[in-house]
């Protein structure tokens, strides 16, 4: 059986028997190679869930920030996660932000999410307007062009070295674990950064950032990004000036950064999220290095940790602090 | 209707640089946008669309009205030549048509809410603008729901079709035509060629999707204020401002004062009302703040607050918020649900 009917007769097993008054995850998108949020109430709504590369928001978001009430009110959501998803549920439970009894996690089995804008590299801009996927290549095609492409080179960068594709916790799992990936360079693109001049770094920085529109869709996407109120839309007082000037760009996201140290899962939403296609994750990803190498922990994988800022160890690396 | 050859683009693109300030489609970054060009190699045309719209060129992101320090108010000089802009797509160049009733000092409006908005004015006002037909629409296009289409020649100053080894160019304006008049290097455009032209929009137009009829659309909306529809349409929006800040025709914005001992810059910004703050009073009161609230009101301003104020929808069809949505919430989708309620 595969795992799209498996996933769908789970939902409507979920929503006639298991108590559950939704399932979120996802259907077919408007445009080819895309995919888009569903709220299954019905069992017919639950024969359009999907579940292919394309797939990439993470629907941890909907439990998340008092504007996104989709799966509050008191109502159980079944939600579909992928390893990186599952683990921003973990952490919104570490962090009260979800109940348990209010959520069935429904996990599935992730081969990599397509970043959009490497495809659309790939096909010189020219629109996709159709999309295959063999597991090995994905095939693009539109006027003019038709193109097998590998995976590999396609990829969203969150997934190219993600080591855990599987939803670790899970109450239901659909089709078989990949199993975690032994990867030795999971770090190798904040290595390959790290080892440049400070000039160097700061140019590609800039290059990146001074590219920031302000539109805020990499905050939005993310689930571990929920404050009710951002300090960017705080105005008495207000933090940081509002225009593109590259400082107060360079802050903003500086600063979200930092404050989803050891809260990010690093599922690169916010980066495919991007309309200016900001490689946002490198600096995320940094974090999480430093995270890792400090406290020894990854967000959301050990369902029995708490979250690395909110724990203190004796013995922890203390190198930051001045003696 | 005149020719110009390929061959002699560069120096038209050469002739314009020199009395005008010119910008074209280019490649910053790996994004395709809008770019003030100084050469002809600058130009990049292998995107229909620019993923950025023009209206950035004549409505900036971020604008200082003034700056002021302890000896006095300084406005800031506009640019010293007139704004050129080649490569315009024809929803783009409508869209800036639509702009100007809200900026412009010949907007049509009601005599008490008559104003000039100097900025817009200074650019927009003696601009000339060049839309090129779209010879090949994205999926993603929608320009035919608004009684317009791919070779539109509405809101250009010239109108512009590729024809393969040359380009065809009708004054659409007054100044369009005087452009063309002076314009050397370019002959007459023969029986052929506009024959040729009327083929390629023929197959343009039939590349579109099928046009879904606005006609009720307004009065539909006026109904729907209160009614649960918001919730089901809003449900899966995130309230970014990706649609807002990629929208031709969205144009709402924040004023701040950036000051600092002394000195400082009252700034114009895009803003967008997505945004939790969009609407925050000073009481810390939000009158809309739940998400399916926003949502409502970016429908209601393009499809029907608009509509009542300007004659026409805030809307071309450009499709850029449907490629952008991070979430893939498709207008077009809205549009059909509202008129199916």
């Amino acid at each position: 059986m595969n795992i799209q009917q498996e996933l769908r007769d789970a939902a409507r097993k979920l929503l006639a028997e298991g108590g559950v008054d939704q399932i979120i995850g996802w259907s077919s998108g408007s445009l080819p190679m895309s995919s888009t949020p569903l709220f299954a109430a019905t069992k017919e709504e639950a024969d359009d869930l999907i579940f292919d590369a394309t797939c990439g928001s993470n629907l941890t978001v909907y439990f998340t920030k008092d504007r996104r009430q989709i799966a509050r009110d008191g109502k159980k959501s079944g939600v579909v996660v992928k390893g990186c998803d599952a683990r921003s549920i973990v952490l919104n439970l570490k962090e009260n932000q979800i109940k348990r009894d209010d959520v069935v996690i429904i996990g599935v089995p992730c081969d990599g999410i397509i970043d959009r804008s490497k495809v659309e590299d790939k096909t010189g801009g020219r629109e996709v307007l159709e999309f295959s996927d063999n597991g090995k290549n994905i095939s693009v095609k539109g006027r003019g062009f038709d193109i097998d492409i590998p995976r590999t080179e396609v990829l969203s960068d969150s997934c190219i070295s993600c080591v855990h594709p599987d939803a670790g916790m899970s109450d239901i799992f659909i089709g078989e674990p990949r199993g975690e990936q032994k990867t030795k360079d999971q770090y190798l693109s904040v290595e390959q950064f790290e080892e440049l001049s400070a000039e160097e770094r700061w140019e590609r920085t800039k290059q990146e950032y001074s590219k920031c529109i302000r539109c805020y869709a990499c905050r939005n996407v993310c689930p571990s990004c929920y404050c009710n109120e951002c300090f960017v839309d705080q105005n008495d007082p207000q933090w940081i000036g509002k225009t593109l000037d590259l400082s107060d760009t360079i802050i903003f996201h500086v600063i979200r950064n930092l404050h989803v140290a050891g809260r990010c899962v690093e599922c690169g939403s916010c980066e495919r999220a991007c309309p200016m296609d900001i490689r946002l994750l490198l600096l995320n990803r940094k974090v999480a290095k430093e995270v890792a190498e400090r406290f020894g922990m990854e967000t959301g994988v050990d369902p029995d940790a708490k979250p690395a800022m909110s724990d203190f160890r004796e013995g922890e690396k203390q190198d930051f602090i001045m003696g | 209707m005149i020719r110009l050859e390929k061959d002699g683009f560069k120096n038209f693109i050469e002739e314009l640089i020199a009395e005008y300030a010119v910008f074209a489609p280019v490649m910053k970054d790996g994004k395709h946008m809008f770019g003030n060009i100084s050469s002809v190699e600058d130009i990049d045309s292998s995107r229909l669309n620019t993923e950025m719209s023009p209206k950035e060129i004549f409505f900036p992101h971020s604008e200082v009205l003034f700056e002021y320090d302890e000896d006095g108010i300084r406005v800031a000089d506009g640019e010293k030549k007139p704004i050129a802009v080649w490569g315009m797509r024809g929803c783009d160049a409508r869209s800036l048509r639509m702009l100007d009733k809200v900026f412009g000092g010949d907007g049509e409006r009601p005599d008490n809410i008559k104003f000039e908005d100097p900025y817009w004015e200074r650019r927009y006002g003696d601009s000339l603008i060049f839309s090129v037909a779209c010879n090949e629409p994205l999926s993603t296009c929608f320009c035919n729901w608004f009684d317009s289409g791919p070779h539109d020649s509405a809101g250009a100053d010239i109108f512009v079709v590729d024809i393969g080894d040359a380009f065809l160019m009708d004054a659409v304006s007054g100044k369009g035509e005087e452009f063309l008049k002076g314009l050397s290097g370019s002959g007459k455009a023969s029986e052929k060629d506009k024959k040729k032209a009327a083929v390629i929009a023929e197959e343009a137009v039939s590349l579109l999707g099928k046009k879904t009829d606005l006609g009720e659309l307004n009065d539909k909306l006026k109904g729907l204020f209160h009614k649960p529809i918001w919730d089901s349409v809003s449900a899966k929006c995130v309230n970014c401002g990706a649609c807002s800040f990629t929208c031709s025709t969205c144009h709402c914005f924040d004023i701040q004062d950036e000051s600092r001992k002394g000195r400082g810059k009252r700034v114009r910004i895009w803003d967008a009302c997505m945004f939790p703050i969009f609407t925050k009073e000073a009481s810390g009161h939000n009158p809309r703040s739940l998400s399916k609230e926003r949502v409502r009101q970016r429908v209601m301003h393009k499809y029907s607050y608009f509509v009542d104020n300007h004659g026409e929808f805030l809307c071309t069809g450009c499709g850029r918020c449907i490629s952008v949505c991070p979430v893939n919430l498709d207008i077009r989708e809205v549009i059909r649900e509202v008129l199916a309620s």
